[in-house]
């Protein structure tokens, strides 16, 4: 049982536009998280990993809005394992 | 370029600057809203302010819609409170909503050249569901009051 209830909403409105809000809370999470980790030194096949994403969809959402922040992304020739 | 050509160029413009604050890859219905309220057309601004819609406000109701659609699921967005994310570099592209509102505003007139501002208004309030008619109604604004302005704006333009 999770520790919060949360009942499908009973008015077909408020369940779908749920739906788009969780969408909206999880891209903006997503890209906070993971320009987070790409800051604290992950390579993108973790963060990749971590996401259970590929590395290619990861890096074609990300790279090019990290790299306009200026946040130093590591080569893969830096990857140590 | 015609005049509704350099309107509708400086909203959709605006609504890119909307949506990338908004850290969305899309430009939705709601950008094109914020964007046109956000803007100093004649028609469209007697409009919105008139029913209290000034730029802030339309932010301030699609916030209040966000949290409002999460609680309803038992979320918290301040729940998940990480470091605000750089915003998105890229392009956005057209989305869904507002596909639907420029073809419904393309649609309320017979020839393109007959397109005026109050038509795009028009056509993103012309959604019955979504996040532009749930920020209103959660904003107290009577949405088939505020269409019927718009068209009425519109038929006394024609006269």
């Amino acid at each position: 049982m999770p520790a919060v209830e949360s009942p499908v909403p009973q008015d077909p409105a408020d369940a779908l536009a749920a739906v788009a809000a969780l969408r909206r809370l999880a891209d903006q999470l997503e890209d906070a998280a993971v320009e987070q980790a790409m800051r604290a030194g992950w390579g993108w096949p973790q963060v990749a990993e971590a996401l259970g994403v590929t590395r290619q969809a990861v890096h074609k959402k990300h790279a090019k809005r990290l790299i306009a922040a200026g946040v130093e992304l590591r080569r893969r020739s830096d990857v140590r394992n | 370029m015609s005049a509704i050509d350099g309107y509708l160029h400086a909203i959709i413009v605006r609504a890119i600057q909307e949506a990338r604050e908004d850290g969305s890859a899309t430009i939705e219905a709601h950008h094109l809203l914020l964007a046109i309220a956000a803007d100093n057309e004649a028609t469209t601004h007697r409009i919105l302010t008139t029913a209290g819609l000034d730029r802030r406000a339309v932010r301030d109701a699609l916030d209040w819609e966000f949290e409002h659609s999460l609680r309803a699921v038992g979320v918290s967005p301040a729940a998940c409170a990480l470091p605000r994310p750089s915003p998105v570099s890229g392009q956005p592209k057209i989305g869904a909503s507002a596909r639907l509102a420029l073809e419904r505003s393309f649609a309320s007139v017979r020839r393109k050249k007959e397109l005026r501002p109050a038509h795009l208004l028009l056509g993103i309030l012309q959604a019955q569901v979504g996040t532009v008619p749930r920020a209103l109604a959660l904003a107290a604004v009577d949405q088939d009051q505020l269409v019927n302005r718009v068209q009425q704006a519109l038929s006394s333009e024609d006269a």
